[in-house]
């Protein structure tokens, strides 16, 4: 039994990879770069008293969160290896580097 | 004949409010300054960078506007050209027009006066555009306007956009632009958009320097876009 609850639990890590927090606070992402592996995701947290858009160009990660409230946070996949620029569509200064492998 | 040429010239160019000569322009122009304007605007043009009040008065000693932009704000106030609110009053039923062109003239001489020559620096220095790059300005400078000045801005540049919605709650949030009234030429509009507000004289968390994201080529082409094609005619009545 407790050898099947491993073996479970060792598939879900595998499935569903795991996941980063960015924090998004004084117009500035937190941590700034970051390297994850394909299958984890970016969970963006607001935590600025106003709104943020995070969004790739990147084609093979390409996302784009829309507008996001104060408070909230959104979560996106990371479906490709390679580095790639997370921006702010509202505030040019921001910008995460990431590194997916 | 020419006498008559050379004394319109000479009067043109000695009196730029009705009847007034450079000197007693600058004279009232000081006066008013001194007794109304300093409070929020601050000695010289510098305002108090700790001064508590929501939108901090615009340093005028940066200011972009020209003489006449500054009297046609002073005399209708910053909304009627795209601010949110009055947080520059209008002053024309304090003030006729001489006095306020003549406080317009006062601080584009005294504190201001390097304006004209850091613009013209600026432009200078700033990348040409060649006859292919002019042709595409519209496309391009739409494509940005969408994806970045209209998520403040709005997407009409009336400065009503989510990000306002989701943001006002805040208490030093400073309102977008309603960019179909504002005063700028083209070239003011790319050289705000380049260096931001903070540049020229606003409050830091106004609107942000673009520089780093956008080259000159792309810049020129989001502030001929909103030139052309937000941007509306906007000749307030007496």
């Amino acid at each position: 039994m407790k050898k099947i609850a491993i073996a479970a639990l060792l598939a879900s890590v595998t499935l569903f990879g795991a996941d980063h927090v960015i924090d998004q606070k004084g117009k500035t992402f937190i941590p700034h770069e970051i390297t994850v592996k394909v299958g984890d995701t970016l969970t963006f947290v607001n935590s600025d008293p106003f709104a943020h858009n995070a969004y790739t160009d990147d084609e093979a990660n390409e996302f784009d969160i829309g507008m996001q409230a104060p408070g909230t946070k959104k979560t996106v996949p990371v479906k490709a290896a390679g580095k790639f620029d997370v921006e702010c569509a509202i505030h040019p200064n921001m910008l995460l580097e990431v590194t997916a492998n | 004949m020419k006498l008559f040429t050379a004394a319109l010239i000479l009067s043109t160019s000695l009196f730029g409010a009705e009847g007034l000569t450079h000197e007693q322009m600058m004279q009232t122009g000081k006066n008013i300054y001194e007794t109304t304007c300093i409070s929020c605007h601050g000695v010289n043009g510098n305002t108090d960078p700790e001064m508590k009040l929501v939108v901090r008065p615009r340093q005028l000693s940066k200011s972009i506007l020209s003489e006449d932009q500054m009297f046609q704000i002073v005399k209708h106030g910053a909304h009627t050209f795209g601010a949110h609110a009055d947080i520059m009053p209008t002053f024309k039923y304090v003030y006729d027009d001489n006095q306020i062109r003549s406080v317009a003239h006062y601080v584009s001489q005294s504190f201001n006066k390097e304006r004209t020559q850091r613009i013209e620096k600026l432009l200078n220095e700033s990348t040409k555009l060649s006859s292919e790059q002019k042709a595409q300005r519209l496309k391009v400078g739409a494509k940005i306007f969408r994806r970045k000045c209209g998520m403040c801005h709005g997407i009409t540049g009336n400065g009503e956009s989510e990000y306002v919605e989701q943001s006002k709650a805040d208490e030093n949030f400073i309102y977008p632009y309603n960019l179909q009234k504002i005063l700028l030429s083209e070239e003011q509009i790319f050289l705000y958009a380049k260096f931001g507000g903070h540049f020229w004289g606003t409050a830091k968390n106004d609107m942000p320097s673009w520089k780093k994201r956008y080259n000159d080529v792309k810049l020129k082409s989001v502030a001929h876009y909103v030139a052309q094609k937000i941007k509306k005619p906007n000749n307030p009545q007496e």
